[in-house]
């Protein structure tokens, strides 16, 4: 058993070093800087209603973000980053270099899995950064808001932390989408179909049984059925996971 | 010991078999040639050693270690080159032997090691995508030395290359073995590349083995032709069919003896003897190519 974790830690070093230089790598800081930027556009130039305190006022910001966030941006990251974390290794036919490799099959995976879930973290602890640094930023373009002082950071932190565990069942199914087909294209079309899928099935009863919109049930009214969606991400990541690892295990590289 | 023992290998795939009842022996030390035309089954075959294949039938031993699905440590003898180098366009090439070396766990200085030995060490802080097709192929064989391999599989490792690079490529092979003991795997399609480096051979034809063996015993399999040159070819072939010769016209007046019992200078003897005045006489040795052709050829009624 050790042996296999030396093995993961030599595969999760050597991802680290792969991302170098890479679009997967750069998306973590443009995408919620986007996101961001378009809220604090919105609550600059449009007359909204926020909250009466400060701590309101921080919330309905950082709510808004989070939606677009949810709704959009997040699946459409996942898919994206999945692709080319894939794509990594797809590119060149490097899978056959490193499947002939004395490593078990399933670390590879694994690497990967664990690959995407740290980028997904570290866009969401970004994203909380932004979210301060987007309503600093609307204190002097509008002071009007309400917003002042520090952001609610532990709020912020959970809520966040908890989209990433409510994103996970998606993670998992969009990268054995983007490892089982070598076209880029296939992997980005079912993420981009499957996000498109979530705004008709978001706003439906089955929104909470939905891998793209269980994040958003974290404070879709009002939150009634977070529990219900990270508790079923983390079950449904655990079984695509395995099944997935145990696919991979027993493919055949012909090409 | 064998590096590489097969035992019945067998790949069927979906339309046809891959590759039918293979048993590769592969010394020790050697330079193997793996050799039959495309589509003979050669990547097949690698695969299955590298266990990218599942074989369906047969078994695979490493230095008497045996490789399934499940028991891979064997690959850790391996180094490998499958067609083309799989190399990180966006990493240098030192990086990118960094990748591999964190994921098989070799000590650092052994990226140094390698660099030197394919005299990348000039290049090894450029990005891989300006390398020229020869630089990808001595990176990508640099990551098969990497772990300290005992064999080195090659997949037609001099696809690309110009006759510079294919000549460079040879003599580092060469120096592997003679050097560090290291056995080689070469398959290719180029006979006269195989002739040039291998000590012993595997012909593959339609995903059989035909056969397996030193370069010298396949030559025993056919033996050197005499062509004969004569003022009478009619009587010529008469004394020699009559002596118990193999004689066959060639259609441009001369006459070719397959030379099995007797030597040149005891044919000549015979023909002069006979009354048949021998203008010239020419000791034609079997390239690989004939010997492969011979081979191939007489195996295609049976598919």
């Amino acid at each position: 058993m050790s042996s296999y974790f030396r093995a993961l830690a030599g595969a999760l070093s050597a991802e680290t070093l792969k991302l170098r230089r890479t679009l997967a790598l750069r998306m973590c800081g443009v995408t919620p800087a986007v996101v961001v930027t378009l809220c604090v556009l919105q609550f600059g130039l449009t007359e909204l209603e926020v909250g009466q305190t400060r701590e309101a006022a921080w919330k309905a910001f950082a709510g808004a973000s989070f939606a677009l966030w949810a709704f959009l941006m997040m699946p459409l990251f996942v898919t994206l980053e999945a692709a080319l974390l894939a794509g990594l290794e797809h590119s060149d036919r490097q899978w056959k270099h490193l499947l002939a490799l004395p490593v078990p099959r399933s670390v590879h995976y694994l690497a990967k899995w664990t690959a995407l879930v740290a980028l997904l973290l570290t866009t969401a602890l970004l994203f909380v950064g932004l979210i301060a640094l987007g309503g600093w930023a609307l204190t002097f373009l509008r002071a009007d808001t309400g917003i002042g002082g520090w952001p609610p950071l532990f709020w912020l932190l959970r809520l966040c932390t908890s989209m990433v565990v409510a994103g996970l069942f998606m993670a998992a199914i969009q990268l054995w989408v983007a490892i089982r087909w070598r076209s880029f294209t296939v992997a980005v079309a079912a993420g981009m179909t499957a996000t498109v899928a979530g705004f008709i099935i978001g706003q439906s009863r089955f929104g909470r049984f939905y891998p793209w919109t269980m994040p958003v049930q974290l404070f879709a009214k009002k939150g009634e059925h977070a529990g219900f969606a990270i508790a079923a991400s983390l079950l449904g990541a655990t079984v695509v996971l395995a099944l997935s690892m145990w696919e991979f295990s027993r493919r055949e590289l012909n090409t | 010991m064998n590096a590489i023992e097969t035992h019945a290998l067998s790949k069927r795939f979906a339309g046809g078999f891959g590759v039918h009842e293979l048993d590769l022996a592969v010394p020790a030390g050697a330079i193997y040639g793996f050799l039959g035309p495309n589509g003979a089954g050669k990547t097949t075959t690698i695969r299955l050693l590298l266990s990218l294949l599942q074989p369906s039938g047969g078994t695979i031993a490493i230095f008497g270690e045996a490789l399934t699905t499940r028991r891979r440590g064997a690959l850790a003898h391996v180094g490998a080159l499958v067609e083309s180098p799989s190399l990180y366009g966006h990493l240098t090439g030192r990086e990118n032997l960094e990748v591999t070396r964190r994921l098989v766990g070799v000590a650092e200085r052994r990226v140094g090691e390698v660099l030197a030995v394919v005299e990348l060490a000039g290049d090894a802080d450029r990005l891989v995508r300006t390398y020229s097709l020869g630089m990808r192929q001595r990176l990508a064989l640099a990551l098969a030395l990497l772990a300290e391999p005992r064999i080195l599989i090659l997949d037609e490792p001099t696809n690309g290359l110009d006759p510079a690079g294919i000549q460079e490529l040879r003599a580092l092979l060469r120096r592997l073995t003679a050097e560090r003991g290291i056995t080689v795997f070469l398959s290719s399609h180029l006979l006269a590349e195989i002739e040039l480096i291998a000590t012993h051979l595997g012909v593959l034809d339609r995903g059989r083995l035909l056969f397996q063996g030193t370069l010298d015993e396949l030559r025993r399999c056919a033996p050197p032709r005499l062509v004969i040159e004569c003022d009478d070819p009619a009587r010529a072939l008469c004394e020699l069919a009559a002596a118990g010769e193999a004689v066959t016209p060639d259609g441009d007046g001369t006459l070719v003896v397959a030379l099995r019992s007797r030597t040149s200078a005891q044919i000549n003897r015979l023909l002069v003897e006979g009354g048949v005045e021998v203008a010239r006489l020419t000791l034609d040795d079997a390239s690989l190519e004939s010997l492969f052709l011979a081979l191939t050829r007489a195996e295609a009624p049976r598919a």
